[in-house]
């Protein structure tokens, strides 16, 4: 059933309007119902505008994952308000600056995030309200309690504000890192958000039957699909923030009849080295699909994922970026094993092409740069025209991705054009010797690097996530890497780290992993 | 098991909390604290798995296990009983 909502907070007036009493959010022990977060968002709207905020004046939301968190993002969009989340692990000098070049009209904090804010002073940044809202540990309990809410919103009217807002208008600031400089806050429109939204039901399928548990945090782009497409059809959205805990959360699938679950690389990489998942192999029924969207997977892990998944559960791999709402591309599951390494074909309502570096169009089997059109690109970079222009232009969104298209009209893509390694004249794929590393089983994560070196002017270096530590690890990985790759591509150092330092997107980042190797240069001398 | 308990609280102090456990309850939440996130809880299995020549085998990854010091604490003292 498909409907043009207009604005995003209609997908969750229009399931409370047809199943009000249906669970839309679980999370431990609260089961919140679409009539009860409607009319929870609809308080929190009205106290935003009493509190100052007008169309378009973006109000920050710094709150982990929660029943609390949907109530809010859902009533900032119906105050008109320009929903900019971020992480509960944001520092406070990451948080003072963006909130400079944000100038919210109001804050929301869940008392975790209590720490970034304690070192703020809001009224010097025109902030006009900071608003604490759950979950603390009194409202863990009491579904039905005000206790998460300041006192004030339980007076508030609970009727839909229905604000005349144009679909064309900015929704939501997600920030994403590029491999290099600063965060840009990708601005995303309703309209933007819901033709992805559509887009991504269609080749899902979902229905009111969907249950979906979320493991991944709603302030990431990818986070916020899920809520939004179940929110659309109706469905139900568990929470589990303890994935931690791989056991805890398989256990919650099958007890919840979980009918999608997704994720990103890292995640499947835990889930599949780090968790029972094998033997719930005949334990998750109503598991219909898995999806993997934020990053190149390795090939040696979707093989392993499409053994070990149950038998009728479809993996879809997908791709997309924070700047395209976020979904651009998604492999039909049944092609899966003859496309292995593509990622797919566009979804309804999105063009892409392979363009040479002078903007023609390239024939398959070419390799250039993949640039997408559709009405699920952003608006721009809040406050940076500049880099807006250097990706966004007639030709539409250039995604800093190279890769061919083949004859069936499947995309691929290569590398990042960024991530580009040379050393001692030759130019490397980091990728390509990434995913070897996965395929000796010897590590679950990994990241290659071009480290500056005195001799050479770069040399290959890499860090790796260990599956199991061993004094053997490293010269194992190497030797296995020795044997699949040329010389000059086996990486001359490796480190082993608990993990891959990540952007705030969540994306493998290469500036601050370059620092492992810094000390090395100076030993050297 | 109260010994467990206080060698746990003193590992996860020295190794998570910098020397400062002030604040750390036996019941409180190691997740929810901040104090252990998914590549922390790897780290904590397997120092109790060298530790303590115990396995901790992928099915018993719950926070009834070992997201508290006192969970933790029981969970060892039903392995290495």
């Amino acid at each position: 059933m498909k409907t043009a909502a207009g604005l995003v907070h209609h997908f969750l007036e229009k399931s409370a309007r047809l199943f009000p009493g249906k669970a839309a959010v679980v999370h431990e022990h609260n089961r919140a119902d679409y009539a009860w977060i409607n009319g929870w968002a609809n308080r929190l709207a009205h106290g935003l505008i009493r509190a100052g905020v007008r169309p378009g004046d973006r109000v920050v939301l710094v709150c982990e994952n929660s029943v609390e968190y949907v109530v809010c993002y859902y009533g900032i969009l119906k105050a008109g308000g320009i929903a900019v989340s971020m992480t509960t692990d944001i520092r406070p000098d990451g948080l003072a600056e963006a909130l400079k070049e944000l100038a919210p009209r109001v804050l929301i904090v869940s008392p975790k995030a209590g720490k970034a804010v304690r070192a703020l002073d809001p009224i010097s940044l025109g902030i006009a309200r900071v608003m604490v809202i759950g979950p603390g540990p009194a409202a863990q309990s009491l579904r039905r309690e005000a206790a998460s809410f300041p006192e004030d919103l339980a007076a508030c009217p609970e009727e839909n504000p229905g604000l005349a807002i144009e679909p064309a208008s900015c929704a939501a600031i997600v920030y994403t890192s590029g491999s290099a400089g600063r965060p840009k806050g990708v601005m995303l429109s309703h309209a933007n958000i819901t033709a992805n939204t559509s887009a991504i039901i269609e080749y899902l399928g979902l229905t009111s039957n969907d249950i979906q548990m979320v493991v991944l945090p709603f302030f990431y782009v990818m986070g916020k699909s899920l809520l939004n497409t179940h929110f659309s059809v109706g469905g139900t959205v568990v929470i589990n923030n303890k994935f931690a805990y791989t056991a805890s959360v398989l256990k919650q699938m099958a007890e919840e009849g979980v009918t999608g679950f997704s994720g990103v690389p890292s995640t499947y990489a835990h889930l599949l080295f780090k968790s029972p998942l094998a033997a719930y192999r005949d334990k998750l029924p109503a598991l219909r699909y898995c999806s993997q969207a934020g990053g190149h997977m390795p090939r040696s892990l979707k093989l392993e994922l499409l053994k070990v998944l149950p038998r009728h559960t479809r993996l879809f791999i997908m791709y997309g970026a924070t700047e395209a709402s976020a979904r651009l591309t998604y492999v039909p599951p049944e092609r899966l094993e003859a496309k292995i390494d593509s990622i797919g074909i566009p979804i309804t309502g999105v063009a892409l092409k392979i363009l040479s570096p002078e903007g023609n169009e390239l024939m398959p089997g070419k390799i250039g740069e993949l640039v997408a059109r559709g009405a699920n690109i952003m608006l721009g970079y809040y406050g940076d025209e500049e880099a807006t222009k250097k990706v966004l232009d007639g030709d539409g969104y250039h995604t800093g991705d190279l890769g061919y298209r083949d004859e069936q009209g499947f995309f691929y893509v290569t590398e990042r054009k960024d991530d580009q390694i040379k050393v001692g004249g030759h130019r490397i794929n980091p990728r390509e010797i990434e995913d070897t590393i996965i395929e000796s089983r010897l590590a679950s994560e990994c990241l290659v690097l071009g480290v500056p070196d005195a001799l050479q002017g770069r040399r290959l270096a890499g860090l790796v996530v260990p599956v199991r530590e061993t004094a053997e690890t490293i010269e194992g990985i190497l030797k296995y890497c020795a044997a699949k790759l040329p010389k000059y591509k086996v990486p001359g150092s490796l480190r082993i780290v608990k993990d891959i330092p990540k952007t705030s997107s969540g994306k493998p980042d290469r500036g601050r992993s370059l620092k492992f190797f810094e000390t090395d240069r100076v030993a050297e001398r | 098991m109260p010994e467990y308990a206080s060698e746990i609280r003193q590992y996860i102090t020295d190794r998570f909390l910098f020397g400062d456990d002030e604040k750390l309850g036996d019941d409180d939440s190691l997740l929810d604290a901040g104090v252990i996130d998914s590549t922390g809880i790897l780290e904590l299995i397997n120092h109790l798995e060298e530790r303590y020549g115990i396995k901790v085998q992928d099915e018993e990854l719950l926070p009834e296990n070992l997201d508290t010091i006192a969970n933790i604490s029981a969970f060892l003292g039903k392995k290495t009983a």
